[in-house]
C-alpha cells in the first residue's frame, strides 16, 4: 500500500521509463562499465529534479545527523535520574523539546530513542531485504511449477499481520533487546520483498545479455550472481525506503503496547507510551516522539517515489 | 472461470495448515508455562494430570494432529490459564466488537478516502489536489497513537464534546476509535484512487467516450471511476492487515476489550492456547480475505485470471 503511484506525474514518468530501456539495451550492446555510471548517473539527474523527493531526502539526512551527533554534544544525560522539579515542562530555550515525566530532557531523549528506532529500522529492513532476494531470486530464476507454488504461497499470506507474530517471536525469545526485535519485525514482513526480487528477476531474465551469457555457458551461479542479482540493486535500492516506514511503526506499535523497548531505554515507541500516561498534563511528551516518526516516515515515502521515477520507473507494487 | 476460482480455494487450504504448523511450532519454542510458575509452585503429580488433561505430554504431531481437526471444526481448544473458559468463548466475548471496530473503520477510509482521491484526480495540480494530498501524506505517515491522543485531546478535553474516551457501548463511543483507526487506510486509499485514476484518464477509452460526445460526468461515473476502483478491491487484503494491527494499539488507548487488547494480555499471562488461537483465527481472517479478493479481482479484471490460475 506504500507503493501506490502517489506523486504520479503521469507523462513524465512514462518517458523516463523508456528512457532506462533504451539505455540498458544500447549500453549491453556498448560494454558494463560506461553503463553503469551513466545508468546511476542518469538516476541522480532524475532525482535531483524532484523537489519533493530532494527535501525530504535533506531532511532526513538531518534527522540522521541529530541522532547520531546530539547525543554526545548534548549537555542532558538522557537517562538521569529523576528530578521532579523539572518534569512535564513545555519547549522552552534550555529544553527545546520540553522535558518529560521525569524532568529529563526530551531532545536528548528523542536523539537516543531514535538511534534505536532507526536503527533497529534499517537492521530490520535489510533482514527482509535478504529473505525476500533469497525467496525472491530462487522463484524467479528456477521458475516452472516452483516458482508457481512459491508465489501461491505468497499470494495466500499476502498482507497477514505481522503484530501477532512479532509478539509471538518475542515471546520465545523471553528478552527485548535490538537483535530481538529485528528478528520479530522482519519474520512476517518479507513477502512485498520477495515479490518485488521475483518481478525483476523474471524480467531481467529475459534480456538478450542474460541469453548470450548462458550461451558461452555461464553456470546458473555465475549468471545469477553476475548478470541478475546486481541488476535488481535499482528496485532493492526502493525497497528499502518502501519497508522502512513499516518497520518503524512496527517497533513504535511494539513499544507502545508494552511488549518492546522497555524503560528506561528509549525508543520513540516507549517515549510515545511514557508521554500517553500524561497526556492530559503534557501532551508535547506523546507529540515530540510521535512527530518524530511521522517525519521519517513522511521523508521516507517521498524519497522512494523519487528514487522509482528516477531508478525504475516500471516498478510499482501491484 | 470455475476452473481458477476451485484452484484458488485449493491452494488456501495447505497454506492454512502450513500457517497453523508455524504457528505451532512457534508456540512450542516459548519457554516455560503457564503451570510452573515461579510464584506458585505445584507438586509433580499435579503438574503431569495438568500437562495431561491439556494433552501436553503426546508427541508434537499428534499435538499438532488434533489442533488442525479442532481448527477444521471451530475449535480452538481450552483456555490454560482461564479454567472453564475456552478459546472460543473468548472469541465469542471479545471478537464481535473488534469486528464492528475493524468494519466501521474500513467504511469510513473508503467514504473518506474514495472521495478525497477522486477530487484530486480530477482537480490535479490545483490548490484542492495538493491540500488533499498533503492531508493524505501526513495522515498516512502519522501514528494511529498520536491521532488518537490527538483527538481525545481536543475533542473531549478542549472543546468539551461529549464523546466518551474509552469503552465499545453507544455509538458516541466509536466515533473516535474508528477515526483514529481509520485515517490511515483512508489516506492509503486516496494516495491509490488519485494514482489509478490519472492513469485512467489517459487512457484511449475516455478519449473514445469523449469524443463520441457523452457527458463528462458520465464518462466519469461510467469509465474513470469504476475502472480505478479495481485496485482498491486489491488493496483490501493488506488494508486488513494494517487495521488488525492498528487494533493492537488502538482497543489499548480507548480501553475496548476487543481481541487486539485481549491478545497483548494473554501473551503477558502467558497464555498460550489462546496467543495461538487468536493468531491462527487472525491469521485464516486474512488468508480467506486474500482469497476473496483475488476471486473477486479474477471477475472484474478478466485480463489477470490466465496469469494467476
Amino acid at each position: 500500500m506504500v507503493a501506490d503511484p502517489a506523486q504520479t506525474k503521469g507523462k513524465h514518468v512514462g518517458a523516463t521509463g523508456v528512457d532506462i530501456d533504451s539505455g540498458d539495451g544500447v549500453a549491453a550492446a556498448a560494454g558494463g562499465p560506461v553503463r553503469q555510471s551513466n545508468l546511476w548517473k542518469d538516476a541522480w539527474r532524475r532525482y535531483i529534479r524532484n523537489r519533493a523527493a530532494v527535501t525530504a531526502g535533506v531532511i532526513f539526512l538531518l534527522v540522521l545527523l541529530f541522532v547520531v551527533v546530539w547525543p554526545i554534544v548534548s549537555p542532558y544525560d538522557p537517562n538521569a535520574a529523576p528530578n521532579y522539579e523539572l518534569k512535564n515542562e513545555g519547549p522552552s530555550l534550555r529544553h527545546p523539546f520540553g522535558t518529560d515525566n521525569f524532568g529529563r530532557d526530551l531532545m536528548t531523549r528523542t536523539a537516543v530513542g531514535g538511534r534505536v528506532s532507526i536503527g533497529i529500522g534499517f537492521a530490520a529492513t535489510l533482514a527482509i531485504l535478504l529473505v525476500g532476494v533469497a525467496y525472491g531470486a530462487v522463484s524467479g530464476f528456477v521458475g516452472g511449477k516452483l516458482d508457481n507454488a512459491m508465489m501461491r504461497l505468497l499470494d495466500t499470506l499476502y498482507g497477514l499481520p505481522y503484530l501477532p507474530f512479532a509478539i509471538i517471536v518475542l515471546a520465545i525469545f523471553g528478552t527485548v533487546n535490538i537483535w530481538t526485535m529485528v528478528i520479530a519485525l522482519s519474520i512476517a514482513s518479507w513477502f512485498t520483498s520477495a515479490r518485488i526480487v521475483r518481478g525483476q528477476v523474471i524480467t531481467l531474465k529475459e534480456n538478450d545479455y542474460v541469453r548470450a551469457a548462458r550461451a558461452v555457458g555461464a553456470r546458473w551461479f555465475r549468471v545469477l550472481g553476475r548478470h541478475l542479482l546486481p541488476n535488481t540493486l535499482g528496485v532493492l535500492i526502493i525497497a528499502i525506503f518502501l519497508e522502512l516506514p513499516g518497520v518503524i511503526l512496527g517497533e513504535a506499535f511494539l513499544s507502545f503496547i508494552g511488549l518492546g523497548i522497555s524503560p528506561p531505554n528509549a525508543s520513540w515507541g516507549q517515549m510515545a507510551q511514557e508521554g500517553r500516561a500524561v497526556y492530559r498534563v503534557a501532551p508535547h511528551i506523546i507529540a515530540v516522539p510521535s512527530i518524530a516518526i511521522a517525519t521519517l516516515i513522511l521523508c521516507a515515502n517521498f524519497i522512494a517515489d523519487g528514487l522509482r521515477d528516477a531508478l525504475d520507473p516500471r516498478t510499482r507494487e501491484t | 472461470m470455475t476452473k481458477f476460482i476451485v484452484r484458488r480455494i485449493f491452494w488456501t487450504i495447505p497454506v492454512i495448515l502450513l500457517v497453523i504448523l508455524l504457528t505451532f511450532g512457534l508456540m512450542r519454542q516459548i519457554k516455560g508455562n503457564p503451570f510452573r510458575t515461579s510464584e506458585r509452585a505445584i507438586p509433580e503429580q499435579i503438574q503431569r494430570n495438568l500437562e495431561r488433561k491439556f494433552g501436553l505430554n503426546e508427541p508434537w504431531y499428534i499435538q499438532y494432529w488434533r489442533y488442525v481437526k479442532g481448527v477444521a471444526t471451530f475449535d480452538l481448544g481450552p483456555s490454560l490459564v482461564l479454567r472453564n473458559r475456552d478459546v472460543n468463548d473468548i472469541v465469542r466475548a471479545h471478537f464481535p466488537r473488534s469486528l464492528e471496530l475493524g468494519g466501521l473503520a474500513f467504511l469510513f477510509a473508503l467514504a473518506l478516502g474514495i472521495p478525497l482521491g477522486a477530487v484530486s484526480a480530477l482537480k490535479a495540480n490545483t490548490p484542492l489536489d495538493y491540500g488533499a494530498m498533503f492531508f493524505s501524506n501526513v495522515g498516512y505517515a502519522i501514528p494511529s497513537f498520536l491521532v488518537a491522543t490527538l483527538l481525545i485531546y481536543f475533542v473531549v478535553l478542549e472543546w468539551q464534546l461529549p464523546f466518551p474516551t474509552s469503552g465499545w457501548n453507544d455509538w458516541e463511543s466509536k466515533v473516535l476509535p474508528v477515526i483514529a483507526l481509520g485515517l490511515g487506510p483512508a489516506a492509503a486509499f486516496a494516495r491509490l484512487v488519485r494514482g489509478t485514476m490519472l492513469e485512467t484518464l489517459q487512457q484511449d477509452y475516455i478519449r473514445t467516450a469523449k469524443a463520441k460526445g457523452l457527458r463528462w460526468r458520465r464518462v466519469i461515473a461510467l469509465h474513470v471511476l469504476r475502472n480505478s476502483l479495481i485496485p482498491v478491491v486489491t488493496a483490501a487484503g493488506p488494508t486488513l492487515g494494517f487495521l488488525i494491527t492498528g487494533s493492537f494499539v488502538i482497543e489499548q488507548i480507548f480501553a475496548i476489550p476487543g481481541i487486539g487488547r485481549y491478545y497483548v494480555t494473554a501473551v503477558t499471562a502467558r497464555d498460550y492456547s489462546v496467543v495461538m488461537g487468536l493468531t491462527v483465527l487472525l491469521s485464516v481472517i486474512v488468508i480467506v480475505a486474500n482469497m476473496i479478493v483475488d476471486i473477486l479481482y479474477g471477475i472484474l479484471d478478466p485480463r489477470t485470471r490466465d496469469a494467476r490460475a
